[in-house]
């Protein structure tokens, strides 16, 4: 068994109507890892996600979960995984505690005996009304009966949502106590910050399909540093925005910024023909890379032609 | 632990809806049935003096008789508007409406087959249902004596579970079209309009004894054979068992296979 994935996807395509969600989504989940899926509102995310549930039905390629199809596999394969839906809502009046064994119930019990000690770890009030809790009372419901179970595949959309730093960091040690135990994790965000904590990898998406996959660490390479130069006099613009390795190259008479990927040699040469006066060199954190990503209008990426300053 | 999760979750959720539910259609059949001893005479002779056409259309030639009286002014009358509404809204409800509110994601997403949650969820409308029509008879037989019906009682199951059927009936077709469509504004608008049609084609039919239009609507299966005067009628009770028959199948085969939650 453990050499499948814990989640594959090759081409994934959803259609609903003539607006196309998901288009060629590919994605892979290894056994046992925690895995960050970022992206903007409407790339896909949810979409993706109840893909995996069989939830949806895809109008193209191919899902598998633990090896097996969620389509084909059915309700053994869903006793396997926890999943926290991006919004939860209960019927009528029922209090958050008989939700929950409600939830357990269907899982013949399972987890039940794990409500109490989770509410209070959360400290969420069973006995109030889910309807009447407020949207992070709520998220702890969710996040409640996602780990009850212990499941070995979470699949948790945007799991900390709504939720006060506190009860982040509470969920985040959940996440991280359960990967500790073996469990793999999905989880999907806008704020690559969050999941930069727990994740080993993250996969961007945009449009309904991937448009980056890399670990946590390569990621924080490849965000480069941000380079401010002032000089005595102003400078001829040309030479440093042909420096191959910078990007973004803002020129302002007698300063330069830039965002530098990798060696400072080639910009420090040119910089060493005139008369420096200042130089400041910060790394770029994760979320100024993921905005670029965010930004990018199509696939062909600044990227993938670094240098040419594509600021925008 | 209940072994039928599901089903118990949505009697649990509709306890408190059901208990009102009872209270009134108890208290307004009482309230009907108290008024025949005293209105019986007078409504007689004022149904006299209506058309012919009309007054069979509204099944109040008999209304002379208990049987008739009950026939025309609960069965006919009461329960369609009664029962009918509430259990069309609650067959889109028990799919579709709580689809829509996003209260049966996690429903969905347990370990629990799209078969098995969609038929426990017409199973617990159907005792709500039952529970409601049940009511409905316990009062009419308490009623008897009180009001002077002067019922055959051995009658009552005969014009009851029809009447069951009838409501049960159009609670499945809107549960199996919220279930095939997971809108509630279709099931319920189609299951209700279909109930119009049928009441409204069977009051055409008996005002103008076209038979042939007549055996196309429930109520007149229901109401046609006079099973309180007459006892079981198998042959109507089986085709009003039919519009449940037909339509929670169809409803499953296309749930089986649609997306959930779109
Ligand atoms: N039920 C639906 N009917 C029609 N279009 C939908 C539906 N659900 C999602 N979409 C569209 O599909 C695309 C993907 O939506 P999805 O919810 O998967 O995005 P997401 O990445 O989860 O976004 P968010 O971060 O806002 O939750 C969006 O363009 C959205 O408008
Ligand atoms: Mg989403």
């Amino acid at each position: 068994m453990t050499h499948h994935p814990a989640i594959r996807t090759v081409g994934l395509i959803k259609d609903y109507g003539r607006h196309r969600a998901l288009n060629g989504l590919d994605l892979e989940v290894r056994r046992g890892e925690t895995f960050g899926f970022l992206g903007p509102n409407g790339a896909g995310k949810s979409t993706t996600i109840r893909v995996l549930l069989d939830l949806l039905r895809p109008d193209g390629g191919t899902a598998e979960v633990l090896g097996l199809a969620p389509r084909d596999a059915g309700p053994s394969l869903r006793a396997r995984i926890g999943y926290l839906p991006g919004e939860l809502h209960v019927a009528g009046r029922t209090p958050a505690g008989d939700a929950l064994r409600h939830f357990a119930a269907l899982r013949g019990g399972r987890g039940r005996d794990r409500i109490a000690p989770l509410a209070e770890r959360l400290s969420l009030d069973l006995r109030r009304p889910v309807r009447a809790l407020s949207k992070g009372n709520k998220q702890k419901v969710g996040v409640i009966q996602a780990f009850m179970h212990a499941p070995e595949l979470l699949i948790l959309d945007e799991p900390t949502s709504g939720l006060d730093p506190l009860l982040q960091q509470e969920v985040l040690s959940l996440i991280r106590e359960a990967a500790a135990e073996g469990a793999t994790v999905l989880m999907s965000s806008h704020v690559l910050r969050e999941v930069e904590e727990v994740a080993d990898r993250v996969a961007i998406v945009r449009d309904g399909r991937t448009i980056d996959v890399d670990e946590v660490a390569a990621l924080r390479a490849r965000a480069g540093q941000r380079v401010r130069l002032r000089f005595a006099e102003p400078v001829d613009p040309e030479p440093f925005r042909a420096v191959a390795n910078a990007e973004r190259v803002e020129i302002d008479g007698a300063t330069v910024r830039c965002v530098l990927h990798g060696e400072p040699h080639e910009l420090l040469r040119l910089a060493a023909r005139h008369h420096a006066v200042a130089w400041e060199a910060r790394d770029r954190d994760l979320e100024e890379l993921f905005l670029d990503v965010y930004r990018l209008n199509d696939r062909t990426a600044a990227r993938a032609e670094p240098g040419n300053g594509a600021a925008r | 632990m209940s072994p039928l999760p599901s089903f118990a979750r949505v009697l649990r959720d509709h306890r408190r809806g059901l208990a009102t539910w009872a209270l009134a259609v108890g208290a307004i059949t009482a309230f009907y049935l108290a008024f025949y001893p005293m209105m019986g005479q007078e409504m007689v002779d004022a149904v006299q003096g209506m058309p012919e056409g009309l007054m069979r259309g509204l099944g109040y030639d008999r209304i002379g008789t208990g049987a008739g009286y009950v026939d025309a002014l609960i069965v006919g009358l009461l329960a369609p508007l009664l029962l009918l509404v509430h259990a069309i809204a609650l067959g889109g409800r028990l799919i579709a409406g709580q689809e829509e509110d996003g209260s049966l994601e996690l429903d969905f997403a347990a370990p629990v087959s799209r078969r098995r949650l969609y038929l426990e969820r017409a199973a617990a409308a159907w005792t709500l249902v039952l529970a409601l029509v049940a009511v409905l008879a316990t009062v009419v037989v308490a009623m008897n004596g009180p009001a002077e019906l002067a019922l055959e009682l051995g009658h009552v199951p005969a014009v009851a579970l029809p009447l069951a059927l009838l409501v049960g009936g159009f609670a499945s077709v809107a549960f199996a079209i919220g279930a095939a469509t997971g809108r509630r504004g279709a099931a319920v608008g189609v299951a209700a309009g279909l109930a119009v049609f049928a009441y409204v084609v069977r009051g055409v039919a008996d005002a103008t004894g076209n038979d042939l239009l007549g055996a196309f609507s429930p109520f007149v299966w229901l109401l046609g054979p006079e099973p309180l005067q007459n006892g079981w009628d198998w042959g109507a009770t089986a085709k009003l068992a039919l519009i449940t028959v037909v339509a929670l199948p169809l409803g499953l085969l296309r749930f089986e296979r649609r997306d959930l939650g779109v």
